[in-house]
């Protein structure tokens, strides 16, 4: 035992704490026992210890030498631990040789039997002795606390902490989530009892906020995260949200809302109102600047391997913009009137209306402004480059590349072996769905910006690759796959079998030639529907597809598949290919083919087809066009510049810069992936160019390349409530037409297309369509803002969080969100409002003012299912509104209660204006509100259904309107919050306060502080001082400067220490690090907490925390089991 | 043990959440089991393994331990060493032939008072289902054989040897 003080002499104190102990537990038998116990001189009782003659006896004896270690038994160390080291200290000892025994809330308050209650205070006092005898002198630490403080929340509470505290001179920090502060008082009309004006008393505040050279605002922010600064302070991360508008450019004029084409409903209006997608909630927002929402790139565009910005345009035909919807297709797509018609369109596979009704027709409004703006020009390039660069092949890939090229000021030159540029867009799309004079217009175009295009000019011919890599900066290679693939069956080499893409480009560049009149086409691709329309447009008069799986593996566009149905084309699953019979003079007479049957999935996840031996059949036929795929000409190019190939004969490139293995020779399209989509080509075409560019300025290829190409949007979008209302279709011509190359669909008129637009549902919220620039004449906008992380040291934080509102729809027998004419509090609160969305007119969703108001008390508050406090504030708000609505209206009003709750200054006196203004109130919890008429009364009226407990009946009352008084909740992301805080919440989800009464805006945690409704339901006047209170706690923090710390640290007993390093990764806090001359682990104390979690984990007992070392907690052990 | 016999509980609780909590049914008057007797640490974190032993050498029938809730911890992750080490001593009580059903781990919160209440109920009567813990007497640690094996291993400092 240390006798660093001499022998222990341990006094034993033992409290009565009046009869909150002594009623319980025999203070005279558990003194009688304490004196009893080793090392104890003096055992003593006393009324109130923690009073000054308590004290003073313990002084006495410490001073007179009978005692020089203390135990006191009486009430949780959490409560007077600090009085009686003090009183220790006093007595002229060391603090730390004291122990404190919870006698109290451990022991009498808690235990039922008396006789058991003091048997365990004699072993909780048992302990304690032991225990005090092992302690030894400690010095507590001091450390600074840093003057800056954060507010977190911008409601009143917020923004009077914050005045109160810059006003003395200290430096704040004021966080708030929303783009503006002031709350949810911002959002009241009137102020209860003194009917005063929220916005007149708020709006004055809110602007000292801004203009105080103590207070740093940062709105639309965030705390990301609270770390330990050093042992008290705090390093704080704040996410300062991308608002698209720079704050401190925006002057607020509004004139972006005007010319937003995105409306939503207003959040500070509670929806009764709508907003732009660029807002500012209220006209006097501090600051009054504007904020874009955008919740980010919408799932069409995000699909889109171009990232055509579709909800853009789609918003801007919406409203009848078509020239800006033009400007916005044209930014990111040269090649419109095209993809327009034939894209595969994945954005409107990921349409979010999809997962409502029907997806949006994306190409088909895309080809309505193209159809609309026939004439339009690509916009030109902005500057000039010398430099020269050979695209090899005309198709969409190469085009694309040309085009991004030439907007960086290059000049391409695109080499094409046909006599017609467009590649497989000219050669293997049919024109009735791809009018040629769309694909020569769309190259014009290009040709117009000062893009060369030779046709006729088949590289590997006419010039040489290495002629191309020698004389221009660098060569892009899409030279497409056009050879097609063979079936390997007997007679495939027949006259009357052609492939497809063979009689697609025969079609396209001679015209129609006679078939036959009955042709089979086999494969179920994209091609075979198109070469089958297109031979039913040659004369056949049967067109049979043969595809070896069923139709849900058809690889071809569905929509294309039942046109061409509708077009007379037949289907025959289930069929693979095994002989073409006929002979060199007939040509092909017929096709015998076996049955498949579907089994396990292959390599494309789709189920792999297998014969059924025996089921061998034959279809007469007098053509047959094979169409199952096709490889790139890669022999064509002649020497290939030693360029690598895979096995599929295509060509081997890097995966992110497309570049080949040959420095400065690009490769994409259909030649590096096999055939696949228009816009897939024009992605890599696009892509290409990039690696051009930045390969001719020698930047990193690779860098920052992550987002090209589709991906998944992550957010989802709350569809519900959408009125369903499925996809226009668009107009074509009738069937009996459809045997011409005449263009099958028509495109939308002017009122389909506005229709068609109007079904989008904003996902992305902001469009992207970038008018507001256009108008911003202050250049406040900066669509590519980012969220920026901004770093403070603060010495304290005050949380005012405040509150969300109960939600109504909870209670479904209420009617909320059911009846249009139920309403809650605060959307009645925001009708009031002369700002609000009526206008200050208290009316019914049909515009007609009511004649009888129903206002129900309680909503979601005083009751077991949901919340089991009371809310506080509802009564006096529902005396406020009925006072209003009858003073806007001359309504009838009936307040339905359970207690009228009024207590305050000033309250009762308003409770009785309103009873002599004839208020009507009933006492009784509502059990309902219906439409259910029961009388002629009642026809067209909500009933509200009630107990009338004072006259004991129960009572229906027919209202126009009904406002729910709903309670008030933590807010939704609390626990969240007060995770990052490190503190704790209490019952009903609110933060929890140090002590009830005497500490209501601390925390647990040192140096954090919670004032008004995030601590518990309370009004504006509550709030207000319990923001002063804890404005009051910071700042006797920062003029004290600094806070002693309870000296329990770990340290390491060097002898006894193996240097196994077990604690080292444990220590949350990086406080151990190992010493490796003396092969021992070190604490550093000045960043240990003291949590001893070291300690648990040392297997040699080196480490140990003083104020709990091992032996300690030992003798604590030994002690409680020593029943006596 | 005779019908007299009362299980015997030793409570270690953190600072933070669990001992608070208890303050708080104290301070609720929530009556409860006077059966444990409650050692405050300042985190689960603190929790040897051998204090568990320890209070089971002394006599104890039941050990409860009582920490912050995942995610909670004043010190970041004490409570989940605490769980770590809990779980494992589960297995080696089991070897060594006690029902590791005597000991007891419980997250209970700052604002929970009710839940100590219970908690403490039930382990009492948990424990009284498994009846008084029968260990062969081990010799209790005496003062004096603190300080012979303190300096067995010449150390004379607190703390030490265990």
């Amino acid at each position: 035992m240390p006798e660093t003080n001499g022998a222990p002499k341990i006094g034993v104190y033992v409290c009565h704490c009046g009869v909150n102990i002594a009623a319980k537990v025999n203070i005279p038998e558990v003194v009688e026992f304490a004196r009893t116990l080793p090392f104890v001189t003096v055992a003593r009782d006393y009324k109130f210890m923690c009073s000054d003659p308590g004290q003073e006896l313990i002084q006495q004896d410490l001073r007179e030498g009978r005692v020089n270690r203390v135990v006191v038994a009486s009430c949780s160390p959490l409560m007077h631990e600090a009085t009686f080291r003090r009183a220790t200290a006093e007595g002229g000892q060391n603090p730390f040789f004291f122990h404190m025994a919870n006698i109290r809330e451990h022991v009498s308050w808690v235990t039922a039997d008396e006789h058991k209650a003091t048997e365990k205070a004699k072993a909780l006092i048992a302990a304690a002795v032991r225990r005090v005898a092992f302690h030894e002198p400690l010095e507590k630490k001091r450390v600074p606390v840093h003057p800056h403080v954060l507010i977190v929340g911008g409601g009143i509470a917020g923004i009077e902490a914050a005045l109160k505290i810059a006003e003395a001179g200290k430096k704040v920090y004021l966080v708030e989530r929303e783009p503006t502060i002031g709350g949810h008082m911002a959002q009241f009309d009137k102020c209860f009892p003194t009917l005063d004006c929220a916005a007149c008393i708020l709006t004055p505040k809110m602007t000292q906020v801004r203009a105080h050279p103590n207070i740093k605002l940062l709105t639309y922010s965030e705390v990301e995260s609270v770390e330990p600064y050093d042992l008290r302070n705090f390093k704080v991360t704040i996410r300062r949200k991308a608002r698209y508008v720079n704050e401190d450019v925006c002057t607020g004029c509004g004139l972006c809302a005007d010319v937003c084409p995105v409306t939503v409903p207003s959040e500070f209006d509670e929806g009764l109102g709508t907003r732009k997608a660029i807002y500012r909630p209220f006209p006097q927002a501090v600051p009054n600047v504007f904020t874009i929402s955008r919740r980010g790139t919408p799932p069409c565009q995000a699909a889109c391997s171009i990232h055509q910005n579709a909800q853009g345009y789609i918003t801007l035909i919406a409203h009848g913009k078509f020239k800006e919807a033009l400007d916005v297709i044209l930014r990111d797509n040269p090649l419109p009137s095209i993809c327009g018609r034939i894209c595969t369109h994945p954005c409107t596979v990921n349409c979010t209306r999809g997962t409502v009704d029907e997806p949006l027709n994306i190409p088909g409004l895309k080809r309505f402004i193209t159809d609309l703006f026939p004439d339009y020009k690509l916009p030109t390039p902005t500057k000039e480059r010398p430099e020269k660069i050979a695209i090899v092949g005309s198709g969409p890939a190469g085009l694309m590349c040309a085009y991004e090229l030439r907007q960086r000021g290059y000049k391409p030159v695109i080499f094409e072996a046909q006599p017609v540029a467009g590649g497989m867009l000219s050669v293997g799309i049919p024109s009735f769905r791809l009018p040629r004079d769309v694909i020569t217009k769309e190259i014009n175009r290009l040709k117009e910006i000062g893009i060369e295009i030779k046709t006729n000019t088949p590289v590997g011919k006419a010039i040489t690759l290495e002629q191309l890599r020698q004389q221009y900066a660098a060569v892009f290679i899409a030279i497409g796959a056009h050879v097609e693939r063979k079936l390997k069956v007997p007679g495939e080499d027949l006259p009357g079998v052609f492939g497809g893409i063979e009689f697609l480009r025969r079609v396209n560049l001679e015209g129609p030639f006679n078939l036959g009149e009955r042709v089979l086409v086999i494969g179920g691709g994209n091609s075979a529907v198109d070469a089958a329309r297109t031979a039913l447009r040659c004369g056949a008069k049967e067109v049979t597809m043969v595809y070896r799986r069923t139709r849900a593996e058809m690889p071809a566009d569905p929509k294309e598949i039942e046109a061409a149905e509708e077009e007379g084309v037949k289907m025959l699953f289930l069929a693979a290919p095994k002989t073409i019979l006929g002979n060199k003079e007939t040509g092909v007479t017929a096709l015998e083919c076996l049955k498949m049957k579907l089994g396990a999935p292959d390599a494309s996840g789709r189920p792999a087809p297998e014969p059924i031996p025996g089921s061998e059949f034959v279809l007469s036929c007098d053509a047959i066009i094979v169409t199952i795929g096709q490889v790139p000409d890669i022999a064509s190019l002649g020497e290939r510049l030693g360029l690598e190939t895979t096995t599929w004969g295509t060509f081997k490139v890097d995966d992110v810069t497309l570049e080949t293995n040959v420095p400065g020779v690009f490769a994409g399209g259909d030649c590096v992936t096999g055939p696949d989509v228009v816009v897939n080509a024009m992605y890599a075409g696009k892509k290409a160019a990039i690696s051009i560019d930045r390969y001719l300025n020698k930047l990193d290829m690779r860098a920052g390349r992550e987002r090209e190409g589709p991906y998944r949007t992550e957010y989802t979008i709350d569809t519900s409530g959408t009125p369903l209302q499925k996809q226009i279709p668009m107009p074509a011509i009738e069937l009996a037409r459809r045997r011409t190359f005449e263009e099958v669909h028509t495109g939308y008129t002017k009122e389909l297309a506005i229709a068609e637009a109007k079904r989008c549902l904003d996902c992305g919220i902001c469009c992207d369509c970038r008018l507001c620039a256009t108008v911003c004449e202050a250049k406040a906008i900066n669509y590519e803002m980012k969220d920026e992380i901004q770093e403070i040291v603060v010495g304290s934080i005050i949380l005012a969080t405040g509150f969300k509102l109960f939600d109504a729809r909870r209670i479904p027998r209420y009617g909320y969100g059911k009846y249009p004419n139920v309403y809650t509090a605060l959307e009645v609160e925001r009708m009031t409002n002369s700002a609000g969305p009526t206008g200050g007119e208290i009316r019914l969703r049909d515009g007609r003012k009511p004649k009888a108001v129903g206002i129900i008390h309680c909503v979601g508050s005083r009751d077991r299912n949901y919340n089991s406090y009371c809310s506080r504030v509802c009564c006096l708000y529902s005396l406020k509104l009925a006072h209003l609505i009858k003073e806007r209206t001359g309504a009838e009003v009936y307040n339905f209660y359970i207690d009228m709750r009024v207590p305050g200054k000033a309250y009762e006196e308003f409770y009785d204006r309103m009873l002599e203004e004839g208020i009507h109130f009933i006492r009784g919890r509502v059990a309902e509100v219906t439409d259910h008429a029961m009388t002629p009364d009642e026809e067209g009226k909500l009933v509200i259904r009630a107990e009338d407990t004072l006259i004991g009946v129960i009572r229906r009352i027919p209202v126009d309107m009904v406002v729910l008084a709903v309670g008030l909740e933590p807010q939704a992301d609390a626990d969240e919050v007060r995770r990052k805080f490190y503190i704790s919440c209490g019952s009903g989800g609110f933060f929890l306060e140090r002590h009830p009464k005497l500490a209501p805006v601390q925390t647990f945690a040192d140096g954090i502080f919670i004032a008004g409704a995030c601590q518990g339901p309370k009004d504006i006047q509550d709030t207000v001082a319990q923001a002063g209170a804890a404005a009051a706690e910071v700042l006797s923090l920062i003029d004290r400067g600094f806070v002693e710390l309870e000296p329990n640290t770990a340290f390491i007993q060097e002898e006894l220490c193996s240097g196994c390093k077990t604690c080292i990764p444990l220590c949350p806090f990086s406080a151990i690090s190992f010493n490796s001359d003396k092969g021992v682990a070190a604490i550093n104390e000045a960043l240990c907490k003291g949590c001893g979690t070291c300690v648990a984990a040392c297997p040699s007992g080196a480490a140990q925390q003083h104020l709990f070392t091992d032996e300690q907690i030992y003798q604590e052990i030994e002690g409680v089991l020593s029943y006596v | 043990m005779s019908e007299q016999w009362e299980p015997r509980i030793v409570a270690f609780f953190c600072t933070w959440c669990t001992y608070t909590a208890a303050d708080l049914a104290g301070i609720s008057r929530m009556t409860y089991a006077p059966n444990a007797r409650i050692v405050r640490l300042m985190c689960s974190g603190r929790m040897d393994p051998q204090f568990v032993l320890k209070a089971f050498a002394d006599g104890a029938d039941g050990v409860l331990i009582g920490g912050c809730h995942p995610g909670d911890c004043h010190y970041q992750a004490g409570n989940y060493k605490a769980l770590r080490r809990y779980t494992l001593l589960k297995r080696v009580l089991t070897e060594m032939g006690i029902e590791p059903e005597r000991v007891r781990l419980e997250w209970i919160s700052a604002s929970e008072g009710d839940r100590v209440q219970k908690v403490m109920n039930e382990m009492v009567e948990q424990i009284r289902k498994l009846g008084p813990l029968h260990l062969e007497k081990a010799p209790r640690r005496t003062a004096a054989a603190q300080e012979r094996e303190r300096e067995a291993v010449g150390v004379s400092s607190q703390g030490g040897a265990r």
